[in-house]
């Protein structure tokens, strides 16, 4: 009975389940590794295209945050800010060791920050970013409140010129410098609820010139917080109806962990 | 040789290891089947009940993210790769709404894959050494060794014999692993889902994830993939089993030093993940699925092809030793 | 040419530095049965262990059917049956299928054989019963037919009548004298039973403390050279003995007691019946196995 029908039958069994596994493991081989090969290439390459000083430094943080005040975190009652809030998301996910340099300046406009990095002060922490978030514009935008009705159209363009500009070349100024880090843009909201239609126009145009730019770069992300804010001023706005507080912080956080952590789940 | 590796799966086959195997493995896939479809279930309740939507509307959030991926596509702004890899996307959504299958529903096709997934660091080594644990001990256990060792074969047969007869067996234990766990979640899914589409080939680029360079295939050939991996993590556990069951006396103690070794592996991983030497362990490295789903945390300097390495490395190095020990070792029982 | 079935040479086995075997030589010849007695922990079941291959000797070498156990490994082993140390079978299995098995991994072993060798063993009806529920007589049968099956031209044994009972070691004993005398098989039978070994075998090694103290055949291992007359005359017959042969003698009652060279007894003997001694009982007197074992062990043991 075994000799001649459980023998064979195993026998045989097992030697076709090894083909196919064989065949099988080769195609997985091929499926991952396959790609490896090219990646090796581009990997050995690279040195040689990357200027010696702007490889990633030790000590260097994945992510960096430049910007003006909302990216500083002003507002936040508990001092996190959107990159600990996001931070916090990212290690719920999984284990991380990821640290994080925030180099915002409260008050800061796009030509400071354009000046700022053409100062080459943080370029090791760029070149070694594997994140960097951008809360840009707010300022140039608010200062617009000063003028009176007739010369604030006028002023407005100037302004969101001058804007496009300098994020045009903040953009190529980090790319130059770090090719490959994610790039996130934290878009404008507007604190000011509806009392004013003009205003509300305003921002959305200023948003709609900041996609464009985020769209010519292929690892650049804009993150919208309009939508998110029209609704839940009293919500997410702290003591000063100006900056975010702790919830609204939080609802940027998580919408920039869901855009740019789709592809793991 | 024909007829010593036949004696050798006989002699398996008769000790009635394959029925406790079936009978732990249904165990674990019935309970861990039921406990999926129950907490999906409640998951779609709850969901129902916060969002106050009389139906979970799959469809809707499906749609949305494909409607994303479709504007994002048509930048022209966005790299060819890219593209490439929302398209991917864009076609496996299109599936889902197309065959009217909600993408998050639990199918047989899944749970045989994220069995394996789960399975291949602990459980299903833990099976296979079962399998080899007393392949060689037990004979020295009930003495048979004499009678085995004073034919006229020499020692390097008979140890060849019993290492295919072990990989035969193996190889059967991984396909009805692979059938049991389809079989049984069917019983509780009610779904195959074998030809829904999947992304898979996920690269590691300068240690991060990289999604261009995946590609769309269906989950039968994606569990075949996987199941592959899983022979061949099984046969390397196989091999290492099937020395420490040389040198120790007892298939209990065989057993208890695999295990211990798996679970302190997985704690060194843990603790210890920047020690560079941690990679260079076989635990560390038998978990070779996660290199195909792209849902892991890139490690520097693992991939695939590193692990396969490192763990043939082991295999080949556990069969060597075993039959320089088993040659030459005093057989005094 | 050398005739003999196994030859061993100059074995010699350190086992973690210490020297449990230190020198053993001895050969077997075709259809002899070889008795090998030594007490305890004197090496005789690591000779056995060495001879068919379960452990190497750290020096020395094994021939078998002339064939080096060292070099040719599988031409030597397939000479070669042996139960070490108890019937160890797979008792998951039927008696059977343990032979079948066993069968397999010899060239040329065909189902008859099989068949012989349990008919040999007297074991045809239980031979398909598992032999988890064999009595250890049984296991023996069937560990004496593993050992038979293949049709080896040297049979090891080692202790093969443990746990038999005195109807069943007469039966073994029987099978193995006819398997030595009707098929001309070499047999080496290693007991603790002496009696057993007197009873079987054509010659006798003693081995004690890893060296062999005695090797000969079983009839001048156990003369011992004394002569014991019973004679009318004894103190005449004393004088007599001394003055013509040399040899003294003590005197014990009617009878005279001395050692001698048994080639000689006749001539003295001859001469004590023509000198018109009436003689009425002249024995040769031989040792029991048990007292020339215990004789040459014991001195050695200190």
């Amino acid at each position: 009975m075994f000799k001649k029908v459980v023998w064979p039958l195993v026998s045989a069994s097992a030697l076709i389940l090894a083909l196919v596994f064989v065949f099988g493991f080769v195609t997985s081989i091929i499926i991952s590794g396959g790609e490896a090969d090219v990646q090796t290439e581009t990997q050995t390459e690279s040195p040689e295209n990357i200027p010696e000083e702007v490889m990633p430094p030790d000590g260097a943080s994945d992510i960096l945050i430049l910007g003006d005040s909302i990216g500083f975190g002003v507002g936040d009652e508990e001092n996190l800010g959107i990159g600990e809030r996001y931070l916090d998301l990212l290690e719920e996910d999984s284990e991380t060791d990821t640290t994080i340099t925030n180099s915002s300046v409260p008050g800061f406009e796009s030509s400071q920050l354009a000046d700022l990095i053409e100062s080459g002060e943080n370029r090791t922490s760029i070149a070694g970013a594997e994140l960097i978030i951008l809360s840009i514009g707010g300022n140039d935008l608010n200062r617009l409140n000063l003028e009176d009705n007739v010369t604030l159209a006028p002023a407005f363009e100037e302004a969101l010129n001058i804007y496009k500009e300098d994020l045009t070349f903040i953009l190529s100024e980090i790319r130059s410098i770090n090719p490959d880090a994610q790039l996130a843009i934290i878009g404008l909201y507007n604190p000011y609820s509806e009392d004013d239609p003009q205003n509300a126009r305003f921002l959305l145009d200023w948003n709609h010139e900041t996609r464009l730019i985020v769209n010519s770069d292929a690892a650049f992300a804009y993150i919208p917080t309009y939508e998110l804010f029209t609704y839940h001023l009293d919500a997410y706005l702290s003591p000063d109806d100006f900056h975010p507080n702790g919830m609204g912080y939080q609802v940027i956080a998580e919408t920039l962990f869901r855009i740019l952590n789709y592809s793991t789940n | 040789m024909i007829a010593l590796v036949r004696n050798e799966v006989m002699k398996i086959l008769l000790k009635k290891k394959m029925p406790l195997i079936m009978i732990l493995l249904l165990i674990f896939v019935g309970l861990l089947s039921y406990g999926q479809n129950y907490a999906y279930e409640r998951n779609i309740d709850q969901f129902e009940a916060e969002s106050g939507e009389t139906a979970f509307d799959w469809q809707g959030l499906t749609t949305q993210r494909l409607d994303e991926l479709e504007e994002r596509s048509q930048n022209e702004a966005i790299p060819g790769e890219v593209r490439a890899s929302f398209d991917r996307e864009i076609e496996q959504l299109n599936y889902f709404i197309e065959n009217d299958i909600n993408p998050v529903t639990p199918t047989a096709a899944k749970f045989n894959v994220s069995f394996a997934e789960q399975g291949i660091t602990l459980f299903i080594p833990l099976l296979i050494a079962i399998l080899a644990a007393d392949l060689v001990s037990s004979e020295f256990s009930r003495k048979t060794i004499k009678i085995l060792l004073t034919r006229a074969v020499p020692r390097w047969k008979v140890l060849l014999s019993k290492y295919i007869a072990l990989l035969i067996m193996t190889t059967l234990l991984v396909f009805i692993i692979g059938i049991t766990t389809t079989l049984v979640s069917y019983l509780f899914f009610q779904e195959w889902g074998f030809s829904e589409p999947i992304v898979t080939g996920f690269t590691l680029f300068e240690g991060t994830l990289n999604s261009d360079s995946t590609i769309l295939i269906p989950r039968y050939q994606y569990t075949l993939l996987i199941y592959s991996l899983v022979w061949f993590v099984s046969i390397i556990v196989a091999s290492i089993t099937l020395l420490i069951s040389l040198i120790v006396d007892t298939s209990a103690s065989a057993i208890g030093i695999l295990m211990a070794a798996l679970i302190g592996g997985q704690f060194l991983q843990f603790f210890l993940s920047d020690w560079e030497l941690v990679k260079y362990f076989f635990v560390t490295n038998l978990d070779l699925t996660r290199y195909l789903t792209g849902s892991y945390q890139p490690v520097e300097g693992m991939s695939l092809n590193f692990s396969i390495l490192i763990l043939s490395v082991w295999a080949i190095g556990s069969i060597a030793i075993s039959f320089i020990v088993f040659n030459r070792r005093d057989v005094l029982v | 040419m050398d005739t003999s079935v196994l030859k061993v040479s100059h074995l010699k086995k350190l086992i973690q530095k210490k020297l449990i075997i230190e020198d053993v030589s001895f050969d077997i010849q075709a259809g002899e049965i070889v008795g090998f007695l030594g007490p305890n922990g004197s090496g005789k079941t690591t000779t056995l262990r060495m001879i068919v291959g379960l452990s190497t000797p750290t020096s020395g070498d094994v021939e078998i059917c002339g064939y080096s156990l060292k070099k040719e490994f599988v031409k030597a082993m397939s000479n070669v049956g042996c139960i070490i140390e108890g019937p160890d079978l797979y008792d998951y299995m039927s008696g059977y299928r343990n032979l079948e098995l066993l069968a397999s991994m010899s060239k040329d072993v065909t189902k008859k054989d099989i068949d012989e060798a349990v008919a040999l063993v007297g074991m045809e009806n239980r031979i398909h019963d598992k032999v988890a529920v064999y009595s250890m007589g049984m296991k023996q049968r069937i560990g004496l037919a593993q050992a038979l099956i293949h049709k080896p031209r040297l049979l090891i044994l080692d202790e093969p009548t443990n746990g038999l009972d005195p109807q069943g070691i007469h039966e073994f004993r029987e099978i193995v004298k006819n398997l030595a005398r009707e098929k001309n098989i070499s047999v080496l039978i290693s007991s603790h039973l002496i009696s057993e070994v007197q009873l079987m075998c054509d010659r006798v090694s003693i081995i004690n403390n890893g060296r062999i103290i005695r090797s000969a055949s079983i009839d001048d291992a156990l003369v011992t050279g004394e002569v014991v007359w019973t004679l009318d005359d004894p103190q005449k017959a004393q004088l007599l003995l001394k003055s013509t042969f040399k040899v003294e003698a003590a005197i014990a009652g009617h009878t005279l007691r001395a050692t001698v060279d048994p080639e000689r007894l006749s001539e003295i003997n001859n001469t004590l019946i023509a000198s018109g001694f009436d003689i009425t009982y002249v024995e040769h007197k031989k040792r029991t196995l048990e007292d020339l074992f215990l004789s040459l062990t014991d001195k050695h043991t200190i």
